[in-house]
């Protein structure tokens, strides 16, 4: 699929702002089933000091800061990307969720003739990080999915439907970093939420699993207009399944990413991908507006 | 093991209860000989004699103590600050033990170094298995945000290592400081005390001299700098008076010449990071950083850090300042470290590594747990999220070692186990027994980056060894902070070196401009306010001095002459409650005593802790200010703060009127020793005037009220009142020398009003004020006059122009009392407005910081 897409996010405030620094992760970056033939981040007022750069995790960052006194700031980003089929692992790979830990060897520092390199670098999604922490009520939750023996892959889809069954979205619940145990007592979240919901219960079970910032085509109602602005931007996680590689699963939308789905980077959680964020100089309150739109091109 | 017998006469007495023990004696040989290392220093000891050693060990506490050396943990509150008891005796290292030692921690500065860039740069160590992925990135310190920034810059530039002489004599090293490692400081001021308290054994040792290693560090820093400039402008980064270290920082920014600065005084600007000062921004080149790597930048870091600077990685990253020690290089702290050093170092140097660190296991290999688990009494475990506190298993109760266990196996990664240690025996000399003791000791050594490697690649950047440093006495792995008694560490030189009589002198090129524009706001700001406070203690003591003695001479009885409540209100205290005059007048006497005891009370709360506007909470003011410009203060202003904060510990003991006064003589004499000194020592340039300023607008609004209440508004104005005026304003003997009459209302207006000459007159205090104003520096080019210049004018016009008929018969006239109350409010309402003023120009306050972040909430 191509696509057009346009990200805008606009802030408001209250009183001016002298100084600010900021961080965008908005730019996609380049996949093997993602073509991205060009980008362009407009900021107003004027940045300067603008800096591309490439993060641990392999995504593009680019650091701004804005001296001029201002109460606005509108950062858009236009990008022209081409998405292609990706290939789902085999119905046939029978590894054992038990099979994948062994393999894993989380813990263990000898790298071992099973021990591929990749391997190695999924183990740090393993690991507790600032958003999402492991705990046993994660793991309840997650045991009637990892029954004894059975195929890692039939066991994370089933998670994935678990969570798009039993949870409500619901943009009025959460807040920036809802606690993962309060999400699961009230049942309740967006994406975001469940993206970190569902690799806390894979971490719990002792699986890799990182967290993806992105966007998805989204079709108007039958027989309307696609609304300008009426996208967003989304979040979903991907599953390290060992000798295959990773595995994205949406529980928001109970779905295995395709075409339709456009990355922008991954981390550990959302604060190693937070698209915008900024430290100003200024007092007072802000008001954010975001409209995004993911259009396709027609071929 | 050693026989006192033996021993020349003059030291026996000393070593009379010198312990016999089996462990490894830094005294003793096994063969009960003196080491030949310690034969001089013993000799030298001897010689001076249990007394003068005992005389001696007290002025060296006295010496630290003047001086304010602290780790000033407890910031709020005075009477916490804990100070050291340095030992007389050094330890002390013999020259060819110190060669294996410095060869052992050059290596380990190179190991750690080529470690640390590739952590933050290829990170072969992990993909080859070296090192466990979760070792790393499990740690707190390791800054996902720092990967990739650093290219072949050198990163480790102060490298701090602690170690132990175990009971064998084997070294053995704890642990390492590589963000910005405490304690060379205070190596040299110990030195320095040392060599003063005991000039003839320090003078004749044949010890190695330190001078030249901070010489080699300032040079080191100056090297850093990317812009070649002359004079690159360095500053030291500390967290703020708050902070353990503070003295330390303060000592060597002083010391180096550096400016001393908090997050709030930086700023990056177009990528460059600039500090805020009077005369505007002016660009760093080098940030020598005492915070540690997740507080420096709200931005990319810990965003609710307040002592940090936002966009400061990135402009590490970009190359536009240097950073010394680069962010990220705590992650070299990590204790699980010590068991993977020996095959990096193979791998990294192709070496062997020479120093033994302690026995370590890290809790995320095979079966360390249960190793650990199964000798409790043998290991001490670490949390590395929490490397201060030390777990003992064998000391737990069975409910809290389960509560491990369980933590232990559920995130193994984060839990190291190390060998508990017994350490080797090292003198040390207890005055009050006036023996040497045998002690536990840790040691501190640093080691630099040889300035001239800074340019060279990673892999051929040598290091230089101190040669000496900080020893305390402890059970190993005592903390610094915890510790009561610090050493210092002669190593011994194979010849007599020359000595360094200059050692405080200032290193590094002279700023013509140290005091100029140059100075950041907040220093300014705080000079400013250390006059402010200063001033409010003399003014209220010596208010507080005259009602107390007001309070000894009058009669109880006759409290409706009293001038108490006119006191109390010039102290904006609380007066007695008004109640209905008892019905039985024959027993009236009773209400006085209750009204005089109120009155008492509330004059003596002056003293106590809880009052808000007391004396002590005065003085913790004054005291937070001026450590914020510890660096600004000579050694001698410094001693007479320290000397006052003696006396404000002991105010709130205080119980009756004679002894408050007794203690206030001494506070109005400290403080304007204080003030003599700073008027003396310090550079009259802005920082001076600053606090000038501040003490003299302080002073006027005072001498205003006082005047305003005294001839104005006072319930029994009069002479005794007046007296008490002229005693507060310390004029009472010019008033007399000059009047030589009764207390009339006209002189003492002319003599507090319109005498210029007389510096406790309004008239004086506005012309200072702005003689002092029209020198600041003017931040922005207009000829017009800013607002605090045309205030001071304003108050001055107002004084010089009133007609002083108007004011005659003062005692008599309604009218003439009048037109001095118009006149005093005409100069108080200017001189209100005028610290706000000041403070608006020049201290430029830094707005609050906000974070803005976006989510994802899409459906």
């Amino acid at each position: 699929m191509r696509y057009q897409l346009r990200h805008t996010t606009h802030y408001d405030y209250s009183g001016s702002v002298t100084l600010s620094h900021n961080e965008a992760r908005l730019l996609p970056r380049e996949l093997p089933w993602q073509r991205c033939r060009n980008s362009e981040l407009t900021i107003t007022p004027t940045a300067v000091r603008q800096r591309e750069r490439v993060d641990f995790f392999g995504n593009r960052v680019v650091y701004f800061s804005i001296q001029e006194v201002h109460d606005s700031l509108d950062v858009t980003v236009k990008s022209h990307l081409t998405t292609l089929p990706r290939s789902l692992p085999d119905q046939h790979i029978t590894l054992s969720w038990e099979q994948a830990l062994r393999e894993l060897a989380i813990g263990e520092h000898r790298v071992s003739s099973t021990q591929t390199l990749e391997h190695l670098h999924a183990r740090l999604f393993a690991l507790d990080s600032p958003f999402v922490q492991q705990s046993l009520d994660l793991v309840d939750y997650s045991r009637r999915c990892f029954t004894r023996n059975r195929p890692l892959v039939e066991a994370v889809l089933e998670l994935n439907q678990a969570i798009f069954n039993e949870f409500t979205y619901d943009p009025e619940f959460t807040t920036l970093a809802t606690p993962l145990q309060m999400v699961l007592e009230s049942r309740r979240g967006v994406c975001q939420d469940f993206a970190h919901l569902a690799i806390g219960c894979l971490r719990s079970m002792g699986l890799a699993a990182r967290y993806i910032s992105g966007y998805m085509e989204t079709l108007p109602p039958p027989g309307q207009e696609k609304l300008l602005g009426a996208d967003a931007s989304h979040a979903w996680l991907s599953v390290y399944i060992p000798g295959w590689g990773w595995l994205d699963i949406d529980p928001t939308n109970g779905t295995v990413p395709d075409e339709r789905y456009i990355t922008l980077g991954w981390g550990r959680d959302f604060a190693d991908v937070t698209p915008l964020k900024g430290v100003m100089n200024g007092s007072g309150e802000h008001k954010l507006q975001v409209a995004v739109d993911v259009i396709p091109v027609p071929p | 093991m050693f026989n006192p017998a033996l021993l020349p006469p003059e030291l026996r007495t000393l070593l009379e209860s010198y312990p016999q023990h089996d462990a490894h004696d830094e005294l003793f040989s096994p063969e009960q000989l003196v080491r030949s290392p310690w034969k001089a220093v013993l000799s030298e000891i001897g010689a001076l004699g249990p007394e003068v050693l005992s005389q001696r060990s007290e002025e060296l506490q006295n010496l630290l103590h003047e001086n304010g050396v602290t780790f000033n943990t407890y910031e709020d509150d005075p009477g916490k600050l804990r100070s050291w008891q340095l030992d007389c005796l050094p330890f002390v290292i013999g020259t060819e033990e110190w060669e294996i030692l410095e060869q052992g921690l050059k290596q380990r500065s190179r190991l750690l170094e080529l470690l640390v860039e590739d952590l933050y740069g290829e990170r072969k160590v992990v993909d080859e298995g070296l090192l466990p992925a979760e070792l790393i990135y499990g740690h707190p310190n390791f800054l996902f945000g720092a990967a990739n920034s650093y290219g072949d810059r050198p990163l480790l530039i102060l490298h701090g290592t602690d170690l132990i002489r175990d009971h064998q004599g084997q070294w053995q090293v704890l642990g390492d400081w590589t963000q910005s490692p405490a304690g060379a400081g205070y190596a040299l001021e110990n030195r320095i005390t040392l060599a003063r308290a005991l000039p003839s054994l320090y003078r004749d040792a044949p010890l190695k001299r330190l001078a030249g290693f901070l010489q080699a560090q300032h040079r080191c820093l100056a090297g850093m700098a990317r812009s070649q400039r002359d004079e690159p402008n360095i500053v030291l980064l500390s967290p703020g008076p708050a902070s353990p270290g503070y003295f330390e920082h303060a000592w060597l920014a002083n010391y180096m010449n550096f400016s001393l600065v908090e997050g709030d005084d930086l700023v990056v600007r177009d990528g460059q990071v600039s500090m805020r000062t009077l005369g505007g921004l002016t660009q760093v080149d080098v940030i020598v950083r005492q915070i540690t790597d997740p507080w420096c930048d709200p931005l990319e870091l810990r965003g609710d850090s307040l002592i940090g600077v936002p966009g400061l990685l990135q402009a590490a990253r970009n190359g536009e300042v240097e950073i010394a020690n680069a962010i990220g290089t705590g992650i070299l702290e990590h204790p699980a470290l010590a068991s993977f050093l020996p095959g990096l170092c193979e791998r990294l140097l192709g070496e062997k590594l020479l120093l033994t660190c302690r026995d370590t296991l890290w809790c995320g290999s095979a079966d360390a747990i249960k190793t650990i688990l199964s000798q409790p009494d043998e290991w001490q475990v670490r949390d590395i999220r929490d490397t201060t506190r030390v777990i003992y298993p064998d000391m737990l109760s069975l409910q809290e070692l389960r509560q491990l266990r369980q933590s232990m196996f559920k995130s193994p990664h984060l839990y190291v186990g190390q060998r508990a240690l017994r350490a080797a025996m090292t003198p040390g000399f207890n005055p009050k027994t006036q023996q040497f003791e045998a002690q536990a000791v840790n040691l501190r050594l640093f080691s630099l980056m040889e300035p001239d490697d800074l340019i060279k690649p990673a892999r051929e950047r040598q290091y230089r060894v101190m040669p000496g440093g900080l020893a305390w006495v402890g059970e190993p792995g005592t903390p610094l902070l915890d510790s009561r008694i610090v050493k210092d560490i002669w190593v011994i030189a194979p010849v007599p070196q020359p000595h360094i009589s200059l050692l405080r002198h200032a290193i590094g090129p002279i700023v013509m401009t140290r005091d100029g524009k140059d100075m950041p706001c907040r220093v300014a700001d705080s000079l400013f306010w250390m006059g402010r406070y200063g001033e409010r203690i003399d003014n209220r003591s010596r208010l507080l001095r005259e009602a107390l003695a007001r309070l000894l001479q009058e009669d109880q009885n006759e409290v409706d002459s009293s001038l108490l409540p006119d006191l109390l209100t010039a102290l904006e205290l609380e007066q007695p409650p008004v109640e209905p005059e008892p019905e039985n007048t024959g027993d009236g006497g009773n209400r006085y005593t209750r009204d005089y005891l109120f009155m008492r009370d509330q004059l003596l709360s002056q003293f106590s802790e809880q009052h808000p506007s007391a004396l002590p909470q005065l003085f913790s003011l004054f005291l937070r200010n001026s450590r914020a410009v510890r660096d600004h203060l000579g050694d001698d202003a410094w001693r007479t703060i320290n000397a006052m904060r003696q006396k404000f510990n002991d105010l709130p003991r205080i119980q009756g009127a004679v002894s408050g006064q007794r203690s206030l003589e001494g506070v109005v004499t400290d403080l304007a020793a204080f003030y003599g000194l700073c008027n003396e020592t310090m550079p009259h340039h802005y920082g001076w005037r600053f606090l000038d300023i501040g003490r003299f607008i302080e002073r006027l609004l005072f001498s205003l009220a006082l005047l305003k209440l005294a001839l104005l508004t006072a319930d029994k104005p009069g002479i005794p009142l007046w007296e008490v005026v002229l005693a507060t304003t310390d004029n009472f003997t010019v008033y007399r020398r000059r009047y030589r009459s009764q207390l009339h209302p006209s002189a003492i207006l002319d003599l507090l009003l319109f005498d210029e000459a007389n510096p406790r007159s309004v008239g004086y205090m506005l012309r200072r004020l702005g003689r002092q104003i029209e020198r600041l520096p003017q931040p922005e080019s207009t000829p017009y006059r800013n607002r605090e210049t045309r205030l001071v004018i304003q108050a001055t016009s107002m004084l010089h122009l009133v007609d002083i008929d108007t004011l005659a018969d003062l005692d008599k006239s309604a009218s003439a009392r009048e037109a001095l109350s118009e006149l005093l409010d005409q100069i108080i309402q200017p001189m209100s407005e005028l610290s706000d003023a000041i403070s608006h120009t020049h201290f430029s306050h830094v707005e609050a910081l906000r974070q803005l972040v976006t989510m994802q909430t899409s459906v």
